[in-house]
């Protein structure tokens, strides 16, 4: 559950950007960097290889003012996509309060998109998580590759894939024009912190 | 479709997927295209230079693919990644571990020098001593450098600052990892040791076990003695981990290790490596079934679970 400082009157929220490599997790979060501006806090910071994949993570802090007294700090995180920082993947993945997970709707991504959802799966439950209890927003990324001619798959072929039996908001995104980021973004924190509250019993 | 248009969509594609990084698809669409070309070449004019550069293309692709391969898994990260990690990823409750916690995460995330700097300012704190002193060790070992960690070793052993008790813990500690990498440097024991040797010394257990010192366990070699003065050990790889428990896939056809164990048998010399380091502990079997159904039927299911590292 969410670091409570009662002393310090503060609530840290953790917040995950999920999913398989090269689908826009960055992209995400550095949209959200450029449009978030006033409740940004800090410098996005990125773990990443020489080239521009995520090896640990990427964090950008926010700060969405007071919630009964308590100050709300989010902290966004993202994996690293790449199959093999499993490990590190899911110790990113510790603790975590809200999860934003982003598909590719490249058609040839179709198969890494549900292993990836497979994958976060089986990290949550060795966490004591599930995934059918956790915030979670689905996000169909890379719509605009549709309109430039590329095979891209239609969002109801994705949902189906991935959002069957999960049956939680999803958001159709180009993480890269900045299109959707911001509602899944809205949408996540909004299921996160409800079910903090529910928690805190508020 | 149209065959040039179709070849014209695939190396569009390919464009495209690059330049995403995607590069296993892009090679796969390069491929494809190439193919196509070869089979309608007497239709397509310019088909000549059209292969060369695709060959090219996937030349290119095949060099990043096999960049990105040997990429190491760690990297030295800048100060404001560490102090993240060092900060963020240390979530013990207690907060007089919260310290000791971020070194040990910064070491998981592979910033053995910062972990180290880290590790020697907590050996001033009584409380952590063994722990920080331990975490040493494997971080020298970690980067690879077996001969930084006899040479810290030595100079503990010099000085008076570590309980000798302790110091013969991470004598064993270092002995045995030497002896796992096949270096046959003998480490002096500590006086306490040398008077009490054949002694077993008593075990850390379970509930003084830090699930933060458990790491990721790839596999294990299990030693079991068979009479008096011979032994066995077998090795397993790791299917699946829940903090300290450990499962192993066994296939029926290991008899003489499944003979030697059941639920609740203590295995007294169990080896773990983990990609840092490897350990020499003792581990409880807590279950052991034999799965029913599926492509291993017949093999047996056995958890482990790690009593002292
Ligand atoms: N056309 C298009 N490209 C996108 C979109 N989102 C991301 N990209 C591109 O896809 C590539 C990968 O994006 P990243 O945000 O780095 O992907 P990631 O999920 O963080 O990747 P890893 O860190 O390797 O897991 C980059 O070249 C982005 O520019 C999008 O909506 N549309
Ligand atoms: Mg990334």
């Amino acid at each position: 559950m969410a670091n409570i400082n009662l002393k310090a009157r503060e609530i840290e929220v953790k917040i995950v950007y999920y999913g398989p490599g090269r689908c826009g997790k960055t992209t995400n979060l550095e949209q959200i960097f450029k449009a978030f501006r006033k409740q940004v806090t800090g410098q996005m910071v990125s773990a990443d290889t020489e080239g521009d994949r995520t090896l640990y993570f990427d964090f950008l802090p926010m700060g969405l003012g007071k919630i009964k007294g308590y100050e709300v700090r989010v902290q966004l995180y993202t994996v690293p996509g790449q199959v093999k920082y499993a490990s590190t993947r899911k110790m990113v993945l510790r603790e975590v309060d809200g999860l934003v997970f982003v598909a590719d709707s490249l058609e040839v991504r179709r198969e890494k998109n549900m292993l990836s959802l497979k994958d976060l799966h089986m990290n949550l439950k060795d966490y004591g998580l599930t995934i059918f209890k956790v915030p979670l927003i689905l996000q169909y990324n890379k719509r605009d590759l549709g309109e430039q001619g590329l095979p891209v798959m239609p969002v109801s072929l994705m949902e189906r894939d991935l959002n069957r039996q999960l049956k939680v908001p999803s958001f159709p995104a180009s993480a890269i024009k900045g299109e959707g980021v911001a509602p899944t973004l809205k949408a996540c924190l909004k299921l996160t912190l409800q079910s903090l509250k529910k928690q805190l019993g508020w | 479709m149209d065959v040039k248009k179709e070849i014209k969509s695939l190396l569009n594609q390919a464009e495209v997927y690059k330049s995403q990084g995607l590069v296993k698809e892009a090679g796969d669409k390069y491929i494809r295209a190439a193919k196509l070309i070869q089979k309608n070449a007497k239709n397509i004019g310019n088909h000549k230079s059209l292969l060369q550069s695709i060959s090219k293309q996937i030349r290119l692709v095949k060099e990043s693919i096999r960049k990105q391969e040997e990429e190491p898994a760690d990297r030295e990260m800048s100060e404001q990644v560490q102090e993240i990690i060092r900060t963020k990823f240390a979530f013990s409750q207690d907060e007089k571990r919260l310290e000791i916690d971020g070194a040990i995460a910064l070491a998981k995330f592979g910033q053995y020098a910062r972990a180290l700097d880290e590790f020697k300012k907590i050996l001033g704190k009584e409380d952590f001593r063994l722990e920080a002193a331990k975490n040493i060790i494997r971080c020298h070992i970690a980067r690879d450098v077996p001969d930084d960690a006899v040479r810290q070793y030595n100079n503990w052993l010099s000085e008076t600052f570590l309980p000798g008790e302790q110091l013969g813990q991470i004598h064993r500690l270092l002995q045995d990892i030497l002896k796992k990498k096949g270096i046959d440097t003998l480490l002096s024991a500590p006086e306490e040791i040398a008077e009490t040797e054949g002694e077993s010394s008593p075990a850390e257990t379970a509930p003084g076990l830090n699930e933060n010192e458990i790491l990721d366990i790839s596999s294990v070699g299990i030693t079991i003695p068979e009479a008096e003065d011979r032994s066995r050990t077998y090795e397993y790889d790791v299917s699946f981990q829940s903090g300290s428990i450990i499962n192993l896939l066994i296939s029926d056809r290991d008899h003489s290790f499944l003979k030697s164990i059941k639920k609740g048998t203590v295995l007294e010399q169990t080896q773990f490596y983990s990609p840092i380091a490897m350990f020499e502990g003792k581990s409880l079997v807590v279950s052991v079934s034999r799965i029913e159904s599926g492509p291993k039927t017949g093999h047996y299911s056995v958890d482990i679970q790690i009593q002292s590292i």
